[in-house]
């Protein structure tokens, strides 16, 4: 667990915010920092030139050349900032702050049995929330939330908690997706699924996403190539009516 | 006996091949966002050994590298707008995509192990992913930050290394290590510290 001061302490932090070795509620108290000064920024910048230091250049085999320019042709490139529809839009960085907002307010949603005895932690980080971590938070205190839960092909357990448009997914036990692959949520809405963005890694065995928009449709998950696909490319382990 | 500078001395300091000139990699990455596909070519040529560098260098497995190289490669392109040559160079920029990549994939492999492991006796566990110090000497052949590492002391240098080629927290290094967290974290920054200064990065 953090220390209070964590925040205080993110300064001290960008070193090892730079070599990627801080957890998850310490990488937001340093991203925090870095939104608000740019002097923080400045010195990861340094930092991160430090840590590419590191880097040896190396030819990589040539097949790779081919491999990334065939998908470059056909992958469009993002925005500058701001909306991004797929996942693989969106850089390393961003899901992940994004979910380990999730996971820091959905971690109440294992500990509870019955929908209407759901109690939201009152969590330091909910103050900063942005919308999307506010929303689970909102949906683990709904009365009306519901419960539905599937076992997973191949081991495991999903659930899906179902407030007003949204959905919280919830995996716990599933199989790693394996060198090259990931696991894909999909929004399945008149049998057409629309690519809900990948399932973050587990964390001590439970991985959770928010899936706006998905109540009333069937959220699947299914093996996908590392990053993600546009349609879906392999038959869903598990599909839940929500 | 004088050394003759145009042969082979000693100590070869081996420097990086100079193909392309940094700022070239930082503009052909600017022109091809918005651009034509194509224009990603020498964007690739000029960036994909650093990504594939770094991967070798945290991964080891050659096969897991270039699978990590295509997938920062791509996302280099899809993300090219957001590159912002006033705070990285190109390289820093790949460097950094690819070792966030390169760590994710370590940890998720630990994570399996781990798990595997937990059916197993326990006394048989084998950490997959030590840090072996001849082999790290081996690693940063030719690394800009090799010759600056001297200027850390071997705590420090041992904190830095096990973080960065072990893919390891500051908390997990700590466990490792047998020290206290505070201590690892300091360890961790002053030895960046003196890299900074010893590379002089430093933006004024």
């Amino acid at each position: 667990m953090p220390d209070d001061d964590t925040t205080r302490d993110a300064w001290d932090l960008l070193p090892a915010y730079a070599l990627d070795a801080v957890d998850d509620l310490e990488r937001r108290a340093v991203e925090r920092l870095l939104e608000s000064d740019p002097d923080a920024r400045r010195a990861l910048d340094e930092y991160l030139d430090v840590v590419a230091a590191f880097a040896v250049e190396q030819e990589p085999p040539a097949h790779v050349r081919d491999a990334v320019l065939a998908r470059v042709a056909r992958t469009p490139q993002a925005a500058a900032r701001g909306t991004t529809t797929g996942v693989s839009a969106t850089p390393a960085a961003r899901p992940r702050r994004r979910w380990g907002l999730v996971a820091a307010a959905a971690a109440a949603v294992v500990a509870v049995a019955v929908p209407t005895t759901i109690a939201v932690q009152e969590h330091r980080e909910t103050v900063r929330l942005e919308a999307q971590a506010d929303r689970v938070a909102q949906m683990l205190a709904d009365p009306d939330a519901r419960l539905v839960t599937s076992p997973v092909e191949g081991g495991g357990e999903a659930t899906a908690l179902v407030s007003g448009d949204d959905v919280l997914v919830s995996a716990e036990g599933m199989p790693a997706p394996g060198e090259g692959h990931d696991w894909q949520l999909w929004v399945v809405a008149d049998g057409a699924p629309v690519s809900a963005g990948l399932m973050p890694a587990a964390s001590g065995g439970v991985s959770r996403a928010l899936v706006e928009g998905g109540a009333g449709h069937v959220v699947a998950v299914t093996l996908e190539p590392a990053g993600g696909s546009d349609q879906p490319t392999t038959d869903p382990v598990v599909a839940i009516e929500s | 006996m004088a050394i003759d500078p145009a042969g082979p001395v000693g100590h070869t300091v081996q420097v990086p091949p100079a193909t392309t000139p940094p700022r070239s990699a930082d503009a052909a990455l600017v022109a091809c966002v918005g651009a034509d596909p194509v224009t990603f070519g020498p964007v690739y040529d000029a960036l994909a050994p650093v990504a594939y560098g770094v991967s070798v260098g945290v991964l080891r497995d050659p096969d897991h590298a270039a699978e990590v190289t295509q997938e920062v490669m791509v996302e280099v392109w899809q993300t090219a707008a957001r590159f912002d040559p006033a705070r990285a160079s190109a390289r820093t920029w790949v460097a950094t995509l690819a070792r966030r990549r390169a760590v994710d994939r370590v940890r998720a492999e630990q994570a399996r192990r781990d798990r595997d492991q937990r059916d197993l006796d326990a006394s048989t566990a084998t950490p997959v992913h030590d840090v072996v110090a001849e082999d790290v000497e081996r690693r940063l052949e030719g690394a800009a930050v090799r010759r600056c590492l001297d200027s850390l002391t071997a705590t420090q240098r041992e904190a830095v290394v096990e973080a960065y080629y072990g893919g390891r927290t500051y908390r997990e290094v700590a466990e490792r290590l047998g020290a206290a967290l505070p201590t690892v974290k300091s360890r961790i920054r002053d030895g960046l510290g003196r890299l900074r200064d010893c590379l002089g990065v430093a933006r004024a």
